[in-house]
């Protein structure tokens, strides 16, 4: 890296510039943006080229990719076990979604009041987070263990029978779901907390002094108060949610009978066991649709709502 | 008074469960095999033994854990260095489609990252880089957009006063940034880096995709194949889980006002 010192050569701030400056105030700029913009083009816009065309085509990876139009649309249409895969996500999102929400604002309401060590809660509650993954996955799948687990040894001192919850079809969905929560709760939390901390008292005590319950001030004032907040919250962790793959690998892979076959697995499946790139390329499309799409509800949804501009 | 303690009590509830797992990881690290199905998995095994420790030292873990700690520190450092520039001349600097080119980098931050895998798995496999660790580095060292977001956010919150004293006398953008802006960006930094440290160690799937030696072999797929091997050994499992989690727990405590400090930078103004 040379280090520029030329007297002109950054144009910046408010002032209008001359062109000449201008010109070295572009070059620089460019100069600084270059390598982050090769990554974004070669790793990302490039990849999500690749993935749309590459669903055309019939590729097994050893054989020549064949064109194949929209024939990999049309196997999707009648795929079941690819339908089955979404409603397992699905349902994954929400057994996990609106439960860790809850809580994780819960956690916040309780906090927003003058706790004492403050501090030390909110960091234990943000150690989930820190959590790796798969090493989280392998800790749950021995806590989920139906014989020597933590869980079903605690159920029965008291004297309750628990369930096979990982080899238990009904039961291995809503575990891994489990999982999500217990990471994701306290960081959501933070940022509840932040978004309570930035509301103005006066607004609790004029609505007090108005004659309003404390359940009336919290879904009058304090939720729409928070809305920015809260689609923060649910955009990032949906996005999140809908490409689980860590735990579900190291908890269930996948079973039993696909109960946990989240559409993200199978698309690691479909193209790093059965080699059929064509065809996941497909399913990475439809998950982008799908995430997409909700995405989409989201913004639409809480736009609509009122945002108050407190600044 | 009696709410007073219903309140502190669900606090300490939550807590204790925030932590369990870690303190059956902790616990179950140090039981033998006979203590393991003797005692409850909540309570030590007593005497508390360091062999479960000592075999996965022993074997080839270090040199996983190693191959992690160089991969989570490349890949930090490209963060740092490529983010900060870029941060700086979308925030600071004027010119020719920037505001496209910055909508075009928040669009990016929604792409699901298991799209690209398979394209990016293809990509590095026409490069020929497929299990190397070019191939496990490059796509991720260039700087993410998330990181030139937030790093943006900070920027914007710097006074332009500084700069134009900086110019006045005659110095350049790499200067300006460099000697006056860098020192005062300390704290966003910070948290960039440990955002970007823990990302790294976490990383699974794209590891687990690329590498398959053990030259490039990082923790997280080290520890899923000990599940996969025959007879799941959970206290050595749980051994290896702790190896993998203490240094994220150390970057925990030392820096955890910076983590904190991330989501109230994450742009929630």
């Amino acid at each position: 890296m040379t280090s520029s010192t030329a007297p002109g050569a950054l144009v910046a701030g408010e002032r209008p510039a001359t062109r000449r400056a201008r010109r070295g105030g572009d070059r620089h700029a460019y100069l600084f943006i270059a390598p982050s913009l090769f990554g974004v083009v070669a790793f990302l816009l490039l990849p999500m080229v690749i993935v749309l065309v590459l669903s055309l085509f019939d590729w097994e990876l050893l054989s020549a990719p064949e064109f194949a139009g929209l024939d990999n649309y049309r196997r999707l249409a009648g795929d079941g076990a690819t339908w089955h895969s979404l409603a397992v996500t699905a349902g994954y999102v929400l057994l996990s979604i609106p439960l860790q929400t809850v809580l994780a604002l819960a956690l916040a309401v309780l906090l927003d009041r003058r706790v004492k060590g403050l501090r030390l809660y909110r960091s234990l509650f943000v150690v989930p987070w820190m959590a790796t993954p798969i090493v989280l996955g392998l800790i749950w799948d021995w806590i989920f263990d139906p014989r020597e687990g933590a869980l079903n040894s605690a159920l029965a001192l008291v004297g309750v029978t628990g369930p096979d919850w990982l080899s238990d079809p009904s039961w291995a969905l809503p575990a891994v779901a489990l999982v999500s929560v217990w990471q994701h709760t306290g960081y959501n939390m933070l940022f509840f907390l932040a978004g309570l901390q930035g509301i103005p008292r006066e607004l609790h005590d004029a609505a007090a002094v108005d004659g309003a319950t404390p359940a009336q001030r919290f879904w009058r004032v304090t939720l729409p108060l928070l809305n920015p907040t809260m689609f923060f919250v649910t955009v990032t962790n949906l996005i999140g949610a809908f490409q689980v793959f860590d735990t579900v690998y190291a908890m269930t892979d996948g079973g039993p009978s696909h109960s946990t076959e989240v559409l993200n697995f199978r698309i690691f499946q479909t193209a790093f066991k059965e080699f059929d790139f064509g065809y996941a390329a497909t399913l990475s499309t439809l998950l982008f649709a799908v995430i997409f799409a909700v995405t989409l509800a989201q913004v639409r949804f809480f736009g609509k709502r009122t945002t108050y501009d407190l600044s | 008074m009696a709410k007073r303690f219903l309140l502190y009590a669900v606090l300490t509830l939550g807590a204790f469960v925030s932590l369990f797992p870690y303190l059956l990881v902790v616990l179950t690290a140090f039981k033998t095999q006979a203590q393991l199905s003797t005692t409850a998995p909540w309570l030590p095994g007593l005497p508390p033994t360091t062999a479960n420790l000592a075999e996965m030292l022993a074997g080839d873990f270090p040199r996983y854990v190693l191959n992690t700690v160089v991969m989570t520190a490349l890949l930090t450092a490209g963060q740092l260095l490529f983010t900060t520039f870029a941060a700086y001349a979308f925030a600071r600097l004027r010119f020719r489609g920037r505001d496209v080119l910055f909508w075009l980098y928040v669009a990016t931050m929604m792409v699901p990252s298991a799209v690209t895998m398979i394209p990016l798995f293809l990509i590095m496999r026409e490069l020929d880089l497929v299990n190397t660790w070019y191939g496990l580095l490059v796509p991720y060292l260039l700087g993410s957009p998330y990181g030139i977001f937030l790093m943006r956010q900070f920027f914007k919150t710097l006074p332009a006063g500084l700069e134009e004293a900086a110019r006045i006398d005659g110095a350049g953008p790499m200067t300006i940034l460099l000697r006056v802006m860098l020192p005062l960006c300390r704290p966003a930094l910070g948290t960039l880096a440990i955002i970007t440290v823990i990302s790294s160690w976490n990383s699974f799937l794209w590891p687990l995709i690329i590498t398959s030696g053990d030259d490039t072999r990082v923790i997280t797929v080290a520890i899923a194949t000990l599940k996969s091997g025959i007879g799941v050994d959970y206290h050595l499992m749980m051994a290896g889980s702790l190896i993998a989690l203490v240094p994220m727990v150390a970057v925990f405590i030392f820096f955890q006002k910076h983590i904190v400090r991330s989501v109230v930078l994450t742009g929630l103004k």
